[in-house]
């Protein structure tokens, strides 16, 4: 009996947990009208499609999706070109000293800044160098914000695979790029598939930086297109949770792929399992 | 002749440049900014008038109530839930997928579906109480003075608590059975196994989860700004929304970059402290 | 206060890892399960401590059934292969534990504790955490632990597998001294078969869930039940000869040796030998045997044979053993 009890709290809890977002997506097909009776339709409401449409073929919104892919893809790329060769050079070479852990640790300590100590500083730089409100500038500032994550995680898949491996390649003939690129990298293609994730997930959710550095339509993110209606006097509430719902389709798709890695990237590696 | 300069050297340089550009020169700017005056003399007024500011105290007093309540009750919440679903024989895997979900979520997307809820005249949340009896008046939620910041931390609690769920149920696996059989054996009950035994060897894990979370929570932005504002009036107004205003709206960079040094001051202070009890054991 | 398990059975999904195992330890006595890896002798040792639960059969201790009992009222001690120990607790709070977990007053508890560890060696290591201690020393507080309260039974899962071979021998001893003083059953678990048969009263070797037989050490070395019970005790093991009709065991040391041909003796070549300080081994092949059939005989050390050295060799006949061919079992004598 006891058991039947457990399931059902777990049962309870799930729905607490989808209840909102299920809420979402009911309000995005709901017709205006449908959007606040009383008492509220959970189920059983004429669905429309026109929130969708107003919101993504008419309105901005495909734009700001762009703008996110495109960001997203970019500055989870550059932090991959910059951040596993860290990664390599950290666990594979001799240090002197602690440096490696003491490089390693700065890395990391560099994720525990408030981003808002160093937003207005990146603002006047970015303004300065006239990379304001454009997507380019915005990736780089992305990029340095996955770098950390992707040097610490990978450097945790690198200390998992054996140097031997490497080193019978030399000897065979290999250069250690080579190794890197033809043997140590396909044995972590899960560990660099997650890291991936992370990087894709964190750029695509990111609101703070995206809200100060672009201010103007071209150059919007998905979150911030999002906010930006929210914050005005007459809030479309069907377009906006149209756009929400969009807006959590794919990472819950990546995420959800990733899942195992999950708890080792947000808790840094320090949790073994 | 061997080379002083450690042969990793060329594959970490370009990601140490980027961050150094990219993080560190920021901060000193920052400190720049903070300590120079409109004619670029040195001043300390910034930091003086953050003593003095009324409204940075209530910010702080704000943050701090919001951090440990949302911390504990997260925590609490988190721990009950690794339990719960650890001791599921079956379809655990399903049931952690969806409790992830909040978690997940662009937090603007998570505050966009919270603000149609918490609306108290057509939102969910008291069209459902309304239903069954209870009387709607006085649940003002985010609308509410008294009853914002708590409204917030809710949100924070639906949206975080998978996290702790996630960090202590991966600590709650990582523990050997052995123990714990051997306190069977030696006739403890469950609740004795779990205050003797398991508890004691979560703690690195809790107190990792504590921090990681603790820093999060201090620097909160994207939830409020969505839900509230800061608002009604400066009732939900935390230190990185306080900054924002002052950079953005009032334009004061001086000042807001000397309120993120003592932001940033406290964070380091406050994790220093944690870390410092997880090496102790 | 004997412990019966009767009838026992556990099954894996469709594997059965205890097959209605049935046997009766006495009062007092050691008992050894003995047996390969994956043979079911851990599973039933965690089915009678209560880590696991019978699918089929009953346990009987002191009289009362237990088969279905928590470990916890059981009154069961058990002592894990790897220890066990708690590692934020110190060797104190260890082994004063099980009182702990009974309200035993706190002074009362110190006594005991004091007492045991005296016992075994402990006294000094009392405020040092498990981390801090060796091997055989984290052994003996998982021993302390398990005598504190006096339980009705002991249950060890390989305890000095872990340990290396000097301490392993040095800890058998003690061991078996231990057991002779408190006098309780015990049942020990391993797959080394010079720890059975030095420690045990009467041994039970299991395979693939079954027992295969269960006796003292001396029947089982020399009156083993089956063939798989005969190459299993004895080091080096049995040698097992297929006739046409029957397998004939002969233990290396009743193989009689000599480079000089003797009336009835059979002729063959050497293999191997190997010198071991005390004896030599030696391996014989016999061309008119089965191709790869080896003989192992013992001989006295020093005997320096070179490879395909002509010998001749004889079975003792008061020694031979036979077996039925079909299923291994002994042929009655």
């Amino acid at each position: 009996m006891k058991t039947a009890f457990r399931y059902i709290l777990a049962c309870a809890t799930l729905l607490i947990a989808l209840a909102p977002v299920y809420w979402l997506v009911t309000i995005s097909l709901k017709r205006e009208v449908d959007q606040f009776t009383y008492p509220p339709e959970w189920i059983g409401f004429t669905t429309t499609f026109q929130h969708y449409a107003s919101a993504f073929r008419n309105g901005s919104f495909a734009h700001y999706f762009t703008n996110s892919v495109l960001l997203a893809a970019l500055s989870t790329l550059a932090a991959l070109v910059f951040g596993v060769p860290a990664a390599y050079g950290l666990a594979r070479f001799e240090w002197p000293g602690r440096w490696s852990e003491n490089i390693g640790n700065w890395i990391l300590s560099t994720r525990m800044l408030p981003p808002i100590v160093t937003i207005v500083p990146l603002f006047l730089m970015l303004r300065e160098a006239r990379l304001l409100n454009s997507l380019f500038g915005l990736a780089i500032v992305y990029t340095a914000f996955n770098l950390p994550f992707v040097v610490w995680m990978m450097r945790g898949f690198f200390d998992e695979v054996p140097r031997e491996i490497e080193e019978a390649a030399m000897l065979d003939g290999e250069t250690r790029v080579g190794a890197l690129l033809r043997i140590v990298l396909p044995l972590v293609k899960p560990g660099l598939a997650a890291t991936a994730v992370f990087c894709l997930v964190v750029a695509w959710n990111e609101f703070l930086f995206a809200l100060i550095l672009t201010q103007t339509e071209s150059a919007m993110t998905l979150p911030v297109g999002i906010a930006s209606r929210v914050t005005q006097y007459e809030i479309r509430w069907g377009e906006m949770s149209a756009a929400g719902v969009v807006a959590m389709l794919p990472v819950l798709v990546f995420a959800t792929a990733a899942q195992k890695y999950l708890v080792r990237g947000l808790s840094l590696g320090a949790v073994k399992g | 002749m061997k080379s002083r300069i450690p042969s990793g050297l060329p594959w970490v340089l370009p990601a140490l440049l980027i961050l150094v550009t990219l993080s560190i020169y920021p901060m000193i700017y920052s400190v720049k900014v903070s300590i120079t005056d409109a004619s670029g003399a040195f001043t300390l007024a910034n930091f003086i008038r953050l003593f003095q500011d009324r409204l940075f105290g209530a910010a702080a007093v704000q943050t701090t109530v919001l951090t440990l309540v949302a911390l504990v009750i997260e925590f609490v919440l988190g721990l009950a839930l690794a339990v719960l679903i650890d001791s599921l024989a079956r379809a655990r895997s399903v049931f952690r997928a969806g409790l992830l979900v909040p978690m997940l979520l662009p937090p603007v997307v998570a505050a966009v579906a919270w603000r149609l809820i918490y609306n108290p005249q057509f939102g969910v949340l008291n069209g459902t109480l309304r239903r069954i009896g209870v009387n709607t008046a006085p649940l003002t939620w985010t609308s509410g003075e008294n009853s914002a910041l708590l409204s917030v931390i809710l949100v924070d609690v639906w949206e975080w608590t998978p996290f702790l769920f996630l960090l202590l149920s991966a600590g709650l696996q990582a523990i050997p059975p052995e123990p714990i059989e051997a306190a069977r054996i030696d006739g403890a009950g469950a609740w004795r196994i779990f205050r003797d035994v398991t508890l004691p060897l979560l703690k690195p894990t809790v107190l990792l989860a504590l921090l990681l979370r603790a820093m999060d929570l201090v620097r909160i932005f994207d939830q409020i700004f969505i839900l509230t504002q800061g608002g009604p009036g400066t009732a939900t107004e935390t230190v990185s929304l306080y900054i924002y205003r002052t950079a953005f709206r009032f334009s004061n960079f001086g000042y807001a970059a000397a309120m993120s040094f003592v932001l940033l001051a406290a964070t380091i202070v406050f994790s220093r402290g944690l870390m410092r009890l997880m090496r102790a054991r | 206060m004997a412990l019966e398990i009767d009838g026992i059975t556990k099954r894996f999904g469709s594997r059965e890892a205890v097959s209605g195992v049935s046997l009766k330890a006495e009062d007092g006595e050691f008992v050894v399960l003995l047996g390969p890896s994956g043979c079911g002798k851990s599973t039933l040792l965690r089915m009678i401590a209560g880590l696991e639960m019978p699918d089929a059969g009953t346990l009987r201790l002191a009289g009362g059934d237990i088969t279905h009992k928590e470990a916890r009222d059981r009154d069961i001690a058990m002592v894990f292969q790897s220890y066990a120990l708690y590692p934020h607790m110190t060797i104190a709070q260890n082994i004063g534990y099980p009182l702990r977990v009974r309200k035993r007053p706190p002074a009362e508890i110190a006594a005991e504790v004091r007492n045991v560890a005296g016992r075994l060696g402990l006294t000094n290591l009392l405020n040092n955490l498990p981390r801090q201690l060796s091997g055989g020393e984290r052994q003996r507080v998982a021993l302390a632990r398990a005598i504190i309260r006096r339980p009705k039974a002991f249950l060890m899962d390989e305890p000095l597998s872990n340990l290396d071979a000097r301490l392993r021998v040095e800890m058998r001893a003690e061991l078996k001294h231990l057991q002779h003083e408190l006098r309780i059953i015990t049942i020990y678990v391993t797959h080394d078969q010079a720890e059975a048969m030095t420690l045990a009263h009467r041994i039970a070797i299991m395979r693939d869930g079954k027992i295969q037989q269960f006796d003292t050490p001396s029947t089982i070395y020399n009156r083993p039940a089956n063939t798989f019970v005969a190459g299993f005790v004895g080091s080096p093991s049995m040698n097992l000869i297929e006739k046409s009709d029957e397998i004939l065991g002969i233990r290396p040391e009743d193989v009689d040796v000599s480079t000089s041909e003797q009336p009835g003796w059979t002729p063959a070549r050497v293999y191997v030998t190997e010198e071991m300080g005390n004896e030599t081994i030696v391996v014989l092949k016999d061309a008119v045997l089965k191709a790869d059939t080896q003989i192992t005989t013992r001989m006295a050390a020093g005997s320096k044979l070179d490879f395909d050295t002509p010998v001749w060799y004889r079975f003792r006949p008061e020694k031979l053993h036979r077996f039925q061919k079909s299923t291994g079992a002994r042929l009655s004598d």
